[in-house]
């Protein structure tokens, strides 16, 4: 029999006429207690080893309570009455880990991991309380949607107020808006000269728009544009109004056919007094 | 820690004991069994059959040769725990809702409901260990009659010098388990908040009562002073005092009506571990799926067990993160 055969199969193991067959056991007791075992066997490549193993042997004493002792040999009974020894799996079962570790400060310590849970909890509950807000315009529209997203900047924080609820909205996504290493390509060195750009066809009306501010609530889309027409074409009027109670925000963008009207009705209209509010009038930035 | 989940009851749990070796661990709830567990693996020895309605209390004798239990059915039932042959059965006009051995086990007293035009009572029964269990007086050697507000829980003192009752008022009172006499009676609790647990410590120097007014206070057997208050911020079913550390265990939490309108997040059903000393909340142990009704200890302080209104028992033996934890002016008391 091959020694390969001879580890494959445990049933043969007590075959002793083999000559390949390993040499028994050593059990050697040494002076200091322990016990030297000494026994071969065959590895991965067919080779005889010798393993040696020092056992120590300690023996552990455990007293128990003797009342104890003797409930153990108790009978089962009731409706247990017969049931083999050992927990059995319709009454008995191990529920999960569960880490308990006591703390001083655990009060605190709990507040806080609540206040972590909660925030994780539900996005919802987190943006609850916040308000789409749309960089271009402030309109209630993602920025994404805004109507004059190819033909605006985003407005100032001075001019609109809308910078704060615009980076809150980052931080919420997560994207980092303050110290992040990361540069869009538009932003890069250079980039924008090289970069791409598309809605070519609005790179005219960019420097023919003009953004009014400082606009009456009461203001209406055409009265704007009654205002405005007199100095040229006037291609869109944009008033910014709330959504729910429909007055205008106080500013509006007011595209030209032709620039020149625009840098007509900026020089103008600047100033002039409308609905008991001074206007101001500027060319509205290059959107990015 | 890994708890051992017991599943031998259908209704909510009533209340739990250890007996005083804490090997086993008697179980009742209103689903009338009587359960006894190996407190160590969870295997259930046994139960013990007869009650006909809920059963409230349990008790073991200090030697556990003999159980008691007191039900709705109006009577205390006393069950030879090897066997789990009732010996005998001692019919009351009303529900028993607590039953308690003495320190020494010759006396039994049980705390009955105030109903029908009864008034609720404390009544002491002599215990006999003869070769023949059954052969029990028949008639109790005392009845304490609560005539103001009814006894809800009762225990003995130290040395049986003492029978403490909590009431429903929200008051405790000491009697002479001798002449009845009641000794003292202070309001410990909110008015009208119900005590709903008395545990003794291990020296029964000392005991704590859990109330619905959501704290648990630390009483002397002595003189009833108020030692320790612990607050939380739930109503209270059960307090235990463990030995081995300084800390107290309660258990609570929404009742039982209440459940289905809260979320199990604010339905707070956790035990909490508070330091016996500093009366600081020092960790919770979270499991069950309903308010905790009852909270035992294992009388050496190696594990406790909880029931609930889930009708899980849960068993929990500590691990070594709760023997070594000790607040710093322990530990410098400790090197001294």
């Amino acid at each position: 029999m091959s020694p390969t055969g001879n580890r494959a199969d445990w049933a043969d193991d007590e075959d002793f006429d083999d000559p390949s067959v390993l040499p028994p056991q050593e059990v050697i007791a040494n002076k200091d207690g322990t016990k030297t075992v000494i026994s071969y066997r065959y590895n991965d490549d067919n080779k005889k080893v010798k393993v040696t193993r020092r056992i120590k042997t300690t023996m552990v004493r455990e007293n128990v309570n003797p009342h104890v002792a003797e409930r153990r040999k108790w009978e089962k009974f009731g409706l247990e009455k017969g049931h083999a020894a050992g927990p059995s799996f319709d009454t008995t079962s191990v529920g999960e880990n569960i880490v308990f570790r006591p703390s001083v400060n655990w009060k605190a310590n709990a507040k806080e991991a609540e206040k972590e849970g909660g925030e994780k909890g539900s996005m919802k509950d987190q943006l609850k309380d916040k308000k789409v807000k749309c960089r271009i315009c402030s309109g209630e529209h993602f920025t994404a949607r805004c109507p004059f997203k190819d033909t605006m900047a985003p407005v100032e924080e001075g001019t609109a107020g809308a910078g704060a609820g615009a980076e809150a909205e980052e931080d919420v996504g997560g994207l980092g808006a303050g110290k992040s290493s990361y540069v869009p390509p538009h932003m890069r060195k250079g980039g924008a000269a090289g970069g791409e750009k598309m809605g070519g066809r609005f790179e005219k009306d960019d420097l023919a728009t003009l953004r009014v501010t400082n606009v009456s609530e009461l203001a209406e889309e055409n009265e704007l544009r009654d205002l405005f027409e007199r100095f040229g074409r006037v291609t869109r009027v944009f008033l910014a109004r709330d959504r729910e109670t429909q007055r205008a925000k106080g500013f509006a963008f007011i595209s030209y056919a032709d620039r020149s009207d625009a840098a007509l009705a900026c020089e103008k209209v600047d100033g002039f007094g409308y609905r008991h509010l001074i206007l101001r009038v500027e060319f509205a930035k290059r959107s990015t | 820690m890994r708890p051992i989940l017991l599943s031998g009851h259908e209704r909510s749990l009533t209340q739990i004991k250890f007996n005083s070796d804490g090997d086993l661990l008697f179980s009742v709830s209103k689903d009338k069994i009587v359960c006894v567990w190996w407190s160590a693996n969870g295997e259930r020895l046994g139960t013990y059959s007869g009650h006909q309605g809920a059963v409230w209390t349990v008790d073991v004798s200090p030697n556990t040769t003999l159980l008691a239990t007191g039900s709705a059915d109006n009577t205390v039932r006393l069950w030879n725990v090897k066997t789990g042959e009732c010996v005998k059965v001692w019919e009351f006009p009303t529900a028993v809702k607590r039953v308690a051995f003495s320190p020494d086990g010759a006396r039994l007293l049980a705390v009955t409901e105030k109903r029908m035009g009864f008034n609720g009572t404390i009544a002491v029964l002599d215990i006999n260990y003869g070769e023949n269990l059954s052969s029990q007086a028949t008639e109790p050697s005392l009845t304490i009659v609560c005539e103001e507000s009814k006894a809800t829980v009762a225990g003995w003192s130290f040395l049986s010098k003492y029978i403490i009752a909590g009431h429903e008022d929200g008051s405790v009172s000491q009697y002479d388990p001798k002449s009845g006499e009641q000794l003292e009676n202070v309001q410990i609790h909110e008015f009208d908040a119900q005590i709903t647990d008395i545990q003794f410590a291990p020296d029964r120097l000392s005991f704590i009562t859990a109330s619905k007014d959501k704290s648990a206070k630390l009483l002397s057997s002595r003189n009833l002073a108020i030692l320790k208050t612990y607050v939380s911020d739930t109503p209270l079913n059960t307090a235990s005092v463990t030995p081995k550390k300084d800390f107290v265990i309660l258990g609570g939490g929404q009742a039982a009506m209440d459940v289905t309108t809260t979320s199990a997040r604010q339905g707070k059903f956790e035990a909490r571990f508070y330091h016996k000393i500093f009366e600081d909340e020092v960790g919770r142990v979270r499991g069950h799926f309903g308010p905790l009704n009852t909270i035992d200890v294992h009388p050496a302080g190696t594990a406790y067990a909880s029931g609930g209104e889930d009708g899980y028992v849960r068993i929990h033996h500590f691990d070594k993160a709760y023997f070594d934890f000790m607040y710093e002016v322990e530990r410098e008391q400790m090197r001294k």
